[in-house]
């Protein structure tokens, strides 16, 4: 580890932070995520600092009263949540009262007394001057264990402050362990009987480098192990809460209660010998002895994550390698090996070892290639470890995935100090899971895969229709607990959580944060190939490990271990029946679905199943067992002496795959048949929009041709428009001309009225110059007529003037008119009076 | 629309890896998705055969594959059609193979590979192929691959017992090389072509 820090700045930029390789696609993700997880480091550093410290402070008193101290704690967190879930109190209270009259008090009896509300405050009065010796060690500590008068205000200070730390996993917790702690009750002596490994275990030698500090963890969780009753250590503290954990189905009770503890803490001085013999008649009741400990302050920081430089010793502590280690065992199974690689050489007696190391051989350099930590000696030492673990346990052997397993271990913690972590992973979490047939690790796909079906009915239904099974995917998450399948960061993250409970319930929590968290993406996929690159790749950029830790650990709190055992024990003998017929090489299950589907429908249709096999006759003996019938099955599988009836066997697993092929196409169909009608749907809906587009068009083209005419339109009126005006302007053109012609034909008519005057006046004048030349010539007739008279009168020249006188007549008339006329005018009194 | 593509050919209920929904293999004249399994022991250079044909990468220090993986790649053929494999690569070790059938199920191709330099290798291939003559697909289509051709100056599996033995099973042989991608794109191309196509029924 230590390496590949120091190694950091030179390879960040293609490994992260624990020196393992960062695929080229994640390169920028890791860089924005490792300020977050900077930080984050260092938030977890210093609550584990102040957790740990506490701890140790206690653990290294050897008074009760020190103990009693650290309980003050817990039972203030108890408290805190007991104020919410009262009915919680009942079973303390209760407890509080049976403990009180078993006598053990009697150092303060008087403060027994108390209201159930605070039981706290009696105690403190009594480590009020211890704590003022600690306040001095542990200053920050201090602010809040301190200060006895103070106490009651910080209890309600304190909910406020612990409301950040994610209360509402505890309050599930809290009303699950009611439960447990009604049973506590009759455990009561059990724990008194811890005491006394408490004292035992002080004279224990730590083997390991693990810091002392730890030790209090290391020892809490050692109780996990086994019961060896001399390797337990009594924890200082006791909380009501506690991790429903434990390997053990049956271990349930190590929750306790506050009072309790109170009580047992003040017996420690008192009555340790009371303890002692009962502690004797307790230790064979193979209870696994709980510790009392802060349960769930702890399970906070480690679901918060554990600090790198203690994730090593943390680990170690929690699988409780202190207690599983052998002296000289691991030394010893060394050297036998070197015994016996020589005399495999001769007889070939058992073939496995050297399977198993050649495999070892060929996976060494695939593991974590090119990790720094991993060089020569790096190599040899993962070597020893799997070679050795292959010969303590030869059931299982070497399988892949130990390999980066140890390969792990071996960054954080010391060749021996990895080879026990790793037993006590593969032996207790992982028992069965990487044997020869792998049968738990079946059991495990097909328990998840029921979880799966249960929590996201809807994502699974898509897997289905797209052909998918989640067992692919998932299969490979669970058998390398997520080494490879997710960033180390958010790996790590998850195997604090997985080692700290000591089981594999967090795998299922992380698969199904993991299924919460991408399941939303999954739905929109096509075919069963964009599906599973889709989830891989997302899983494999999972880097907001902190989401996902919480996600898993509270999202599926409902998930526990006995509802996995229980799940476990209902599909396992499918698995058992499949291996069996496998090993046969019968071809029962050949050709039909996975399964897990088969399971399922199976298990979904008990009641058909029965008819069906009813109906196949020989009723009286099929129908003695058809109730149960999953008893049968696993009578038949695990059982090999229900040999009386093997025909019924072959026929009721025949039915059974029958029946189970018969659901499952049935589920296909009604699946196909939903499909099919969304399918139906969305052509529908393609089928309107096409119509309606087709529609649009049609429209658009009108729209489009009128548009045209009316610019056709438009362009027609400008034109007219314009010859409008032409005309227009002919027109006033004309009529200007008209005007003249008018005004000339006025003009005109006036000068012929002119004329027409002129014209009469000079025909007047013509006709008066008529009647003058009229006059003129009849005033000269008769006056030639007169000049005549006077000449006959004058005798005779009458006559021949007569014949004289007629020229000179015309010549007046014709041509001396004028003189006649002018003569007139010349002698008009002649005239006048001549005539007149 | 993919469902309406698909979901003809699964109506139909033909039998066989290429139109079973499970399969992976949707069966559209054109665009055929094929579901295809890599069978060997450990360290034959399955994952690197993948590895080599979907990245065009060769990583002589690949890790240990764990359950199994898998890897797509589409290719097109001169046809114009394109085949999607859906590749799924096991892990080797033998006790996987109890976890085998949940992958190899429904399968159209069995890719299955030993290493020329090992007869070992050699013979689980032939444990492999009677395996899946036992429990895989009728139809399925069967490839035996000997690996690292590489190496021949350290072969020990003669060309001919490959052949004779993939043609006494029905098989498809051929020797690659992951490290120096010989033969690889050709292996799948072959195996493209022998594909029972859903247009020619």
């Amino acid at each position: 580890m230590e390496k590949s820090f120091n190694l950091l700045h030179i390879i960040q930029h293609r490994r992260d932070g624990y020196g393992f390789a960062l695929r080229p696609q994640h390169i920028q993700r890791y860089r924005e995520y490792a300020n977050i997880y900077k930080e984050e480091e260092e938030e977890r550093s210093y609550k584990w600092n102040n957790f740990i410290e506490q701890q140790a402070k206690s653990n290294h008193s050897t008074s009760s009263e020190e103990e009693c101290r650290g309980i003050l704690q817990a039972e203030a967190d108890e408290l805190r949540e007991e104020t919410v879930f009262e009915r919680g109190r009942e079973e303390d209270d209760s407890s509080d009262k049976n403990s009180d009259s078993d006598g053990s008090t009697k150092s303060y009896p008087g403060k027994e007394v108390k209201l159930s509300e605070q039981p706290e405050k009696e105690v403190h009065l009594s480590e009020e001057p211890e704590k003022e010796v600690q306040r001095s060690e542990q200053p920050e500590k201090d602010v809040q264990l301190s200060e006895e008068p103070e106490k009651e205000v910080k209890h309600s200070e304190q909910p406020q402050k612990e409301d950040h730390l994610s209360e509402e996993p505890k309050k599930e917790v809290q009303a699950s362990q009611i439960q447990e702690r009604e049973t506590l009750l009759s455990k009561e002596s059990d724990k008194e009987g811890q005491l006394l490994k408490e004292t035992k275990a002080n004279k224990v030698q730590s083997w390991s480098w693990t810091r002392p500090s730890l030790h209090v963890i290391e020892n809490m969780m050692s109780s996990r192990v086994k019961n060896i009753k001399d390797m337990k250590y009594r924890l200082n503290t006791i909380n009501g809460d506690h991790l429903p954990s434990i390997k053990e189905t049956g271990s349930s009770g190590e929750s306790s209660v506050a009072e309790i503890d109170k009580e047992l803490c003040i017996k420690e001085t008192s009555d340790d010998n009371v303890d002692k013999s009962t502690e004797e008649t307790n230790v064979d009741s193979k209870e696994s002895p709980e510790s009392f400990f802060p349960w769930k302050e702890l399970e906070f920081l480690v679901r918060g994550g554990v600090p790198k430089d203690l994730r090593g010793e943390v680990w170690q502590a929690f699988v409780g390698v202190k207690t599983r280690r052998v002296e000289r065992y691991y030394e010893g199974l060394l050297a036998e090996e070197t015994n016996t690689d020589e005399s495999k050489e001769h007889n070939n007696s058992n073939a496995a070892p050297r399977k198993w190391k050649k495999q070892i051989e060929k996976d060494i350099p695939r593991t974590f290639p090119g990790h720094p930590a991993l060089d020569e000696r790096g190599r040899d030492s993962l070597r020893r470890v799997l070679v050795a673990y292959a010969r303590h346990n030869p059931s299982v052997g070497y399988c892949q995935a130990m390999n980066f397993f140890a390969g792990l271990l071996l960054l954080l913690m010391p060749e021996e100090n990895a080879f026990w972590t790793l037993v006590g992973i593969l032996d207790d979490y992982f028992d069965g899971y990487y044997t020869e047939e792998m049968i738990e690790s079946q059991v495990d796909q097909l328990v998840f895969e029921e979880l799966i079906r249960e929590k996201f009915p809807k994502l699974v239904n898509h897997l289905d229709y797209l052909g998918v099974q989640v067992a692919w995917i998932s299969g490979p998450w669970f058998l390398s607990i997520f080494i490879n399948m997710l960033p180390w960061e958010s790996v790590l993250r998850v195997w604090d959580v997985l080692l700290f409970e000591g089981n594999r319930v967090m795998l299922f929590q992380t698969a199904l944060a993991l299924m919460e968290l991408y399941g939303p993406a999954l739905v929109t996929t096509k075919d069963a190939g964009d599906a599973i690159t889709l989830l891989q790749s997302l899983a494999g950029s999972t880097f907001d490990s902190s989401q996902l830790v919480l996600t898993a650990c509270i999202g599926y709190l409902a998930v526990t271990e006995a509802r996995l055992l229980q799940l476990r024990e209902k599909h396992r003998p499918a698995v058992l029946v499949v291996v069996e017929e496998r090993s046969k090489g019968g071809r029962v299950w050949k050709g039909s679905k996975g399964l897990a589907s088969k399971l399922y429908s199976f298990k979904h249709d008990p009641g058909s199943l029965v008819e069906k096999k009813v109906s196949e006759g020989d009723k009286s003996l099929l129908e003695s067992h058809s109730s149960n019938l999953d008893d049968l099955l696993s009578g038949l599988s695990v059982d090999p002496e229900v040999d009386s009836l093997p025909d019924l066997q072959e026929q009721v697993v025949w039915l059974k795959v029958e029946m189970c092929r018969l659901m499952e196409e049935k589920r296909s169909a009604i699946l196909r048949a939903e499909e099919l009608e969304t399918a139906l749907m969305e052509m529908v809906q393609q089928d309107n929009r096409r119509q309606l587009s087709a529609k649009v068009e049609q429209l658009e083209q009108e729209v489009a041709d009128l548009r045209q005419a009316l610019a056709n339109k438009k362009e027609q009126e400008a034109a007219m428009l314009k010859v409008l005006m032409r005309v227009e302007q002919e027109q006033k053109i004309t009529e200007e001309a008209r005007i003249g012609a008018e005004q000339d034909a006025a003009a005109q008519r006036y000068a012929v009225n002119v004329f027409q005057e002129k014209y009469e006046k000079a025909m007047a004048s013509l006709a008066q110059m008529e009647q003058r030349v009229v006059m003129a010539e009849s005033v000269l007739e008769a006056t030639i007529q007169y000049q005549s008279g006077k000449a006959k009168a004058q005798s005779s020249p009458r006559s021949v003037s007569s014949s004289v006188e007629s020229p000179r007549r015309r010549i007046g008339l014709f041509g001396l008119g004028w003189r006649d006329r002018n003569k007139d005018k010349d002698k008009p009194t002649n005239d006048d009076s001549g005539t007149s | 629309m993919g469902c309406s593509s698909s979901l003809p050919d699964r109506s139909t209920g033909r039998l066989g890896g290429l139109n079973n929904s499970e399969s992976g293999g949707v069966a559209d004249a054109k665009n055929l998705r094929v579901k295809l399994v890599l069978l060997g022991d450990s360290g034959v250079g399955k994952s690197c055969i993948v590895l080599r044909f979907v990245r065009g990468q060769f990583d002589p220090t690949s890790k240990v594959t764990i359950g199994a993986s898998f890897l797509s790649q589409t290719i097109a053929l001169q046809d114009s059609t394109t085949i999607k494999f859906e590749i799924w690569d096991t892990a080797g070790q033998e006790r996987y193979a109890a976890l085998a059938p949940l992958y190899y199920r429904g399968a159209a191709v069995a890719v299955i590979v030993y290493d020329i330099t090992s007869p070992e290798t050699f013979n689980k291939a032939q444990y492999w192929v009677k395996e899946l003559q036992k429990h895989g697909s009728p139809d399925i289509v069967m490839a035996l691959v000997g690996n690292k051709a590489d190496l021949h100056e350290k072969r020990e599996v003669p060309t001919q017992d490959g052949i004779e033995y993939a043609e006494k099973n029905g098989m498809f042989f051929i020797e690659t090389s992951a490290k120096t991608a010989d033969n690889i794109n050709q292996l799948f191309e072959e195996i493209a072509k022998r594909l029972p196509r859903p247009s020619s029924t």
